[in-house]
């Protein structure tokens, strides 16, 4: 594909909105994973595991690996596609259906059902 | 009348920092949709793309501010957990503790079970997208003109990152009410 006129390629932008739609997925992964799994709550306190806070409890590791995957992705996505010009409109999809999904993953509902039953 | 510090602070969280997003938001919105070549004139393009870069980096480091404030200050508040001699069960012995005081009684538990998982959570997607649009603001700069596709991505983007941060906020402001870290 080639940039419009005077223009420069959009490789970097795609970067940018896909990296967004890894942190909010990661995200939405970590509230799940944190409810099925007791030894996954654990790992997830970071603030009594690496003195990241004091009393987050797990969102301090839900939060921070959400936003070192998307720190990570967009690093690694804007080496990929830096200078290219890519097809945004596909990008951009992509980068909804990755949105949606942390968005979906992190309401209540949704999340509890993967709750252990009590 | 008087504050206490912790109320101060979730007033510098919640109203200063949800204010300033409110006005970065509005003012993006605007430039964002405004941006079209037969709009506006090579003079103005100059002009409202640095209102638009102001507006857009604005609500991203204010989104940052806000989570990290939000996550790291009030929250523990939030969450603190009573000695064991208080009677969980009994309202009158948790105005410190709010999260136990809302679980407490079950006309507002769900303002823990569902209003404050979901706010703690879905808040933190609101800066990643707004730093997109940020970041494609900057990039492109008086080019963004030309590039309708970007332009129209960056309003979805920004309007998800401003309803992500308007759940939040609304869910802190009830929670605020109805349990007021004090």
């Amino acid at each position: 594909m080639t940039a419009p006129a005077e223009t420069k390629p959009n490789g970097p932008v795609a970067a940018a909105f896909l990296a967004a739609g890894v942190g909010s997925l990661v995200l939405g992964l970590f509230v799940v994973l944190n409810e099925m799994s007791e030894d996954i709550n654990q790992f997830l306190r970071f603030d009594e595991n690496y003195g990241l806070g004091s009393g987050v409890g797990p969102l301090s590791g839900k939060v921070t690996l959400g936003v070192i995957a998307y720190f990570v992705s967009w690093i690694v996505l804007h080496v990929a596609l830096r200078g290219r010009e890519v097809n945004f409109r596909n990008a951009f999809v992509a980068s909804l259906v990755l949105v949606g999904l942390g968005f979906a993953l992190t309401f209540p509902p949704i999340f509890m059902l993967f709750a252990p039953a009590e | 009348m008087e504050l206490t510090d912790r109320e101060l602070y979730t007033v510098l969280h919640g109203l200063v920092l949800g204010t300033l997003f409110l006005l970065a938001f509005a003012g993006g919105l605007a430039g964002l949709w405004s941006l079209g070549e037969r709009l506006v004139t090579p003079e103005g393009v100059v002009e409202r793309t640095r209102r638009l870069l102001i507006g857009t980096w604005v609500m991203a480091i204010v989104a940052w501010l806000t989570v990290l404030t939000g996550t790291f200050i009030a929250y523990p508040w939030y969450r603190a957990a009573p000695p064991e001699a208080v009677d969980t069960t009994d309202p009158s012995q948790l105005a410190e503790y709010p999260r136990y005081l809302l679980l407490a009684q079950e006309k507002t538990a769900q303002w823990h079970e569902f209003g404050m998982e979901w706010k703690e959570h879905v808040a933190w997607i609101a800066p990643m997208l707004a730093t997109a649009v940020a970041f494609a603001v900057a990039y492109y700069g008086v080019q963004l003109i030309r590039r309708g596709e970007i332009r129209r991505a960056a309003l979805v983007f920004f309007t998800l990152a401003f309803l992500a941060a308007g759940i939040a906020g609304l869910f802190g402001a009830f929670i605020t009410k109805a349990a007021p870290v004090a």
